[in-house]
């Protein structure tokens, strides 16, 4: 005979989980979370150099794991304020998915790189709804 | 003289519920990308403006602080404007 209440202990919906326990019983259905990262890349190389450093992280993010998503190049803009006496940069926003050692290695390849001005790495909301990004290139020259 | 003390000193106006432009938009994440909304959100002098002068709530209103500072760390937006 079944207790009365056993169907108490059953998780009420599908997708339940205890709120002390959370997630821990279901790790296989773990959210892979996208990130996205900008780079400002010095403005003294020319395009395919760029690109070249671009296609550096790229390897580095799939070849620890991650899948590279989207690329933007904003192109060359002015910076709003100086950078190391330079007054623009070339910009890249790429989406990407990390595996276990991607975002240590990419920061610590970043972080090393001369032709990298700045970097900004940032987790996006899964529910973050892909929208149009701004088609900017102010400066070309 | 001293400070009048009878009736209300200033005149109580009547409440205008603004909802924020976020909220009205429905847009779940301020994104620093896009700096010339964000420019809404600031001054003249490239500081970030008050709840009471964006009248954003106060959810969004720090989610368009947040996304000023990335925006102004990538060089998007000026930390300050005429120097």
């Amino acid at each position: 005979m079944v207790h009365y209440w056993s169907n108490k202990i059953q998780p009420l919906l599908p997708g339940w989980s205890h709120p002390l326990w959370g997630s821990r019983n279901r790790p296989e259905e773990a959210k892979i979370d996208t990130y996205e990262v900008m780079f400002i890349v010095i403005p003294e190389l020319d395009e395919e150099q760029v690109e070249n450093t671009i296609g550096r992280f790229r390897t580095i993010i799939e070849r620890t794991g991650g899948e590279v998503g989207e690329v933007n190049n904003w192109g060359r803009r002015k910076l709003a304020y100086e950078i190391d006496h330079r007054a623009d940069g070339f910009y890249y926003v790429m989406e990407f998915t990390a595996g276990e050692r991607t975002l240590p290695e990419l920061k610590r390849i970043l972080r090393v790189s001369d032709d990298v001005l700045r970097y900004m790495i940032v987790k996006l909301p899964p529910t973050y709804a892909r929208k149009l990004l701004p088609e900017t290139a102010e400066v070309s020259g | 003289m001293g400070r009048r003390r009878s009736g209300p000193s200033r005149r109580e106006r009547p409440v205008k519920s603004k909802p924020c432009v976020f909220c009205k938009e429905n847009i779940a994440y301020v994104d620093y990308k896009d700096y010339n909304m964000l420019r809404r959100f600031t001054s003249d002098r490239g500081k970030i403006r008050a709840r009471r002068v964006t009248g954003l709530c106060p959810q969004h209103q720090r989610e368009a602080a947040t996304a000023i500072k990335r925006a102004r760390e990538m060089a998007l937006l000026p930390y300050v404007v005429g120097r």
